[in-house]
Order: structure tokens, then C-alpha cells, then sequence
């Protein structure tokens, strides 16, 4: 239907731009099948999609430690989180076929290295306490993010978040619970939590995504109300919540300049090494080929399992035909 | 490009009395498969009863502004000579309040097309304005099996699994250090016992 996603040379594209975002003003929830500019619909569709690819990217860092859980206990739980993980990517992927892109297609860019996924799936998962941190850090960030998507005035994005966030917030709580029973249990367990935030807490804070002032797509994104929030607004309330539990178990921050800012009420950082997180978005991080070799191999070790799906199908279909 | 199967929309009844709901779609090659994985992407968590799986082509929905600008769409449906009608499900989306509302399954009706499906549904369920309606051929509605013994094995684990629910986590806290014993995380170290 040409015409119906509304690109600005459409004759009533003015008046249709007008009576949308009067419904966004409303807090109304924009839902398939509606009229919405074709940027908004291109926006959604990158933003869902990157979402999407780093669920499924996300699974892997964790995955590569379900066979070495040191419990049963902690392996189930690890098993049902990278479980969640898979799960959260098909929703996501879902949610981007509702404006017209294909789940193929997805897959298709994921897999032939031009869509991108978030930074920290790029960093090394290099010991238990590892798997802590991931919970309770960079869940930690995603949950930030996540509820405020959960906002996001469009119906199927934000029904994901929903859904993610209430699963999400499980993840959360375990990955903090592991760190601080490491961080109040032995010295090599206190040595192994510190040396984890050490080397995630930087990478945590990137995820968020550049500074405001470098965020060209924020302006938009904000005014059609896909994004409540901006990204230091984010990066400051994940900080606010996180600096001072680090510190009260006890483990301390690899940022000499973090200081607690009376005036404002907010945890104030140093400066980010953006050069660090251009370098791992460009594909030039510690662990960009492998993550994505792992995937293609996974995908095509797949593949007979597909066929025999299709060939079971097909088969299925001849029987009720006969 | 390889397949990733057709897609199918997914309706998941979360306790007995509620309605079915569109709560998203999945790719699967057959029924079976589409029910099955339906079950891992929405029902992990203890909050579904039932499932239906019906294959996207087989969805036919309007939104309210389509209809309106359909005059055939409007006033009451008139049967076409000579065709037997069939059962269509109709589902009907009445708020764009909120994130969590959704296309509900509202009743059933008997017509001989979709569009006629759609103008039987229009005249029936007036109870409330629809800002979407979806109708589907009853015949193309595939359903979990409702046994009592598959809704258990289908749904109960979820329940079961109290460590995925956050809940099960409420006494962290950041300075109050567990003694030890009170986790196995201190004894932890063999994997097999």
C-alpha cells in the first residue's frame, strides 16, 4: 500500500504528521497497521533489530560457562537465564516483523557482519565472578534502558520491554546476589568479584551509547516518543543505583574521579574512553570475530534440523492431502 | 537466504474465563512446531492455560480507520447466495491506552467470507468501540490440547522453577553480609553432586 507509511512528499503527509504525534502527545500507543512516518518506522525497525541481534549475541559470553557452574543450583539458573536470553531475541524479532521486515532478513544482517549488536558482547567472560558481574552490571544498565523502552509509544516495542524487564529483573538479582556473596566470602573470592567490576564497569556505562551531544538520532527518537529518556539520563540513573552497592559490599570502582555530587543528587563519573567503544562498534573489540563465527557456525550447524523440520512438515502436509 | 518457516501468530488464554490474546508470532514449519515453540517464547513464566497458533496469512484484521474508510465493510452483513458459512474466530483490540492490551478473542461467528466475517462481528459485539478487529476460519485455529494431564505438563514447570522468578531473590542486600552455610556458593566447587 503506497503511501500508508507516510514519507514527506505525500500530499497529506503534513496533516497525518500532526494528528500522530497529537496521539503521542496523548500517550496513546501507536500499533501496527496505523499510519506512522516512515522515519519512525525505519528508526523502530533499527533500534528492535540491533535489540534483537544482542539478545541473541548476549547468549553467548553466558552460555560458554553453563558446562562450568560451580552448583547445580547456579547452573539451572544460568541455563533458564541464557534461556530468557533466546527468548527475549524472538520477541524482539517479532515485534520488528510488525512494520515489514522479515525475520530472514534480520538473520541475514546479523550473520553477514552489517548489523550491529550491543558493545559488550564484544568483552570476554574470563571467569565465574564474570557471569556475577554480566547480572548485576550490564543486566543492570539493560534494565535501565528496557524500562524506559517499556514507555516507547510503540504497542509491540513496548509490550517486549514489559515482558523482558519483569525476566530481566530475575537476571539482575541473581548476578548481584553471586557478587556479594563472593565479595563477602574468601579473599580469592573477593579478588575474583573486584577483578570482574574492574573490567566491566567501563563497558557497562559505553552500552548506554555516546554522550547526548554525539547521539544524532536521540533528538527524533525522543520527540516520537520511541525513547523517554536520553542516554546520560539513563547512564546517571544506572549509576545512582549501582556506585553506591559496589561500594557498600565493600569493592571498590576503577574510577579514581567518581564522587557523589551533593547539589544533585547524582553519582558523577570520569571521562569515557568513547575511543575504547567506537573501536568495538567498529568490529575491532576483543571478541567481535569470535562472537560472530559463533554465531554463522551455530547457524549452519543448524541447519540440518531445519531441513528436517521442513521435510517433516512437507511430509505431514502429503498425509492430510492423501 | 535459507527458510525460517512460516510465521504464526500466537493467542495464549492466561487463566480459565479470560480471553485468548495476540501476544506475538513465531516461525515453525507445522501446527505441532508452532505450538511448541509458542509455549518457549511466551509461556516460561506461570501465566498461561491454553495456546493457539494460526498461521499470519490466515489472519485477516482491519484497523478502525480502514474500516471507516470502507463503505463495504459497514452495516450489517449480507450472506452471499449459494455458499455455507463457516465459524470465524473474531478478536477485537479496544484500547491504545496502555503497552499491555491487546487484540482479545470476543466470540464467534458464521459467515462465508472474512470481509462478511467482519461485518457480522461489527453488528454483534458493539459493547465496546474496536480500534482493530482480526477474524480467522475457526477450521485454521490450531489449540493446545485442553486435557487437564497436558496443561499440567505444558504449564506446571514454569511454576515450578521458583528461581526464575525475582522474588525468589529478595534478601539481597549490599552490606549485610550472609554468614557462612547460608548459601551453597562457599561449598560450591563440584558440579556433580
Amino acid at each position: 500500500m503506497p503511501g500508508r507509511y507516510g514519507v514527506p512528499t505525500d500530499p497529506d503527509y503534513q496533516e497525518r504528521l500532526a494528528e500522530f504525534e497529537a496521539r503521542i502527545r496523548r500517550g496513546e500507543k501507536i500499533e501496527p497497521g496505523d499510519w506512522m512516518p516512515e522515519e519512525y518506522r525505519r528508526q523502530l525497525i533499527r533500534m528492535i533489530s540491533q535489540h534483537a541481534h544482542s539478545e541473541v549475541v548476549g547468549m553467548l559470553p553466558e552460555g560458554a560457562w553453563i558446562t562450568r557452574a560451580p552448583s547445580l543450583k547456579r547452573k539451572l539458573i544460568l541455563i533458564a537465564k541464557v534461556q530468557d536470553e533466546a527468548g527475549h531475541g524472538q520477541y524482539l524479532y517479532h515485534a520488528a516483523e510488525t512494520l515489514g521486515v522479515r525475520r530472514e532478513e534480520m538473520l541475514e544482517a546479523l550473520l553477514s557482519g552489517r548489523a550491529k549488536y550491543s558493545s559488550i558482547f564484544n568483552y570476554p567472560t574470563l571467569t565465574w565472578a564474570d557471569i556475577g558481574t554480566i547480572g548485576w552490571l550490564v543486566d543492570g544498565a539493560a534494565i535501565k534502558n528496557q524500562t524506559m523502552l517499556a514507555q516507547c509509544s510503540y504497542g509491540p516495542y513496548s509490550r517486549a520491554m514489559v515482558r523482558i524487564c519483569a525476566e530481566e529483573t530475575f537476571h539482575h538479582k541473581q548476578g548481584k546476589e553471586m557478587v556479594l556473596l563472593y565479595a563477602h566470602g574468601t579473599p580469592k573470592q573477593r579478588a575474583m568479584a573486584q577483578d570482574a567490576i574492574n573490567r566491566w564497569w567501563w563497558p557497562a556505562l559505553m552500552m548506554l551509547g555516546p554522550h547526548d551531544k554525539d547521539s544524532p538520532n536521540t533528538e527524533v527518537l525522543v520527540r516520537w516518543g520511541i525513547k523517554t529518556k536520553t542516554n546520560d539520563q539513563v547512564r546517571q540513573e544506572f549509576i545512582n543505583e549501582h556506585a553506591p552497592e559496589i561500594l557498600a559490599a565493600g569493592l571498590s570502582i576503577p574510577d579514581p574521579e567518581l564522587r557523589y555530587d551533593e547539589k544533585s543528587g547524582n553519582w558523577l563519573h570520569g571521562p569515557i574512553n568513547w575511543e575504547e567503544f567506537w573501536q568495538v562498534v567498529g568490529g575491532n573489540g576483543p571478541m567481535n570475530k569470535e562472537r560472530l563465527e559463533a554465531r554463522r557456525r551455530a547457524h549452519a550447524e543448524g541447519a540440518w534440523v531445519r531441513e528436517a523440520l521442513q521435510a517433516y512438515a512437507a511430509r505431514q502436509q502429503r498425509a492430510v492431502a492423501v | 537466504m535459507d527458510t525460517q518457516w512460516p510465521r504464526w501468530e500466537v493467542f495464549k488464554q492466561d487463566a480459565p474465563g479470560k480471553p485468548h490474546q495476540a501476544v506475538g508470532s513465531v516461525h515453525a514449519a507445522d501446527p505441532e512446531h508452532a505450538l511448541l515453540t509458542a509455549r518457549n517464547v511466551f509461556a516460561r513464566r506461570p501465566q498461561a492455560v491454553s495456546l493457539w497458533v494460526v498461521r499470519a496469512e490466515e489472519v485477516f484484521s482491519w484497523t478502525k480507520e480502514e474500516i471507516a474508510q470502507d463503505p463495504a465493510l459497514q452495516g450489517g452483513a449480507t450472506p452471499a447466495r449459494g455458499l455455507r458459512p463457516t465459524s470465524y474466530l473474531v478478536f477485537r483490540k479496544t484500547s491504545h491506552k496502555r503497552s499491555m492490551t491487546f487484540v482479545d478473542h470476543v466470540g464467534e461467528v458464521q459467515a462465508c467470507s472474512p470481509q462478511e466475517a467482519l461485518r457480522e462481528a461489527l453488528a454483534r459485539f458493539r459493547d465496546a468501540e474496536g480500534l482493530a478487529w482480526w477474524v480467522v476460519a475457526a477450521e485454521k485455529v490450531h489449540r493446545s490440547d485442553p486435557s487437564q494431564e497436558t496443561v499440567e505438563s505444558w504449564f506446571a514447570p514454569a511454576k515450578e522453577k521458583t528461581y526464575k522468578q525475582q522474588q525468589y531473590y529478595t534478601t539481597v542486600s549490599a552490606s549485610r553480609p550472609k554468614r557462612r552455610g547460608e548459601d551453597e556458593a562457599f561449598g560450591e566447587g563440584c558440579a556433580h553432586c
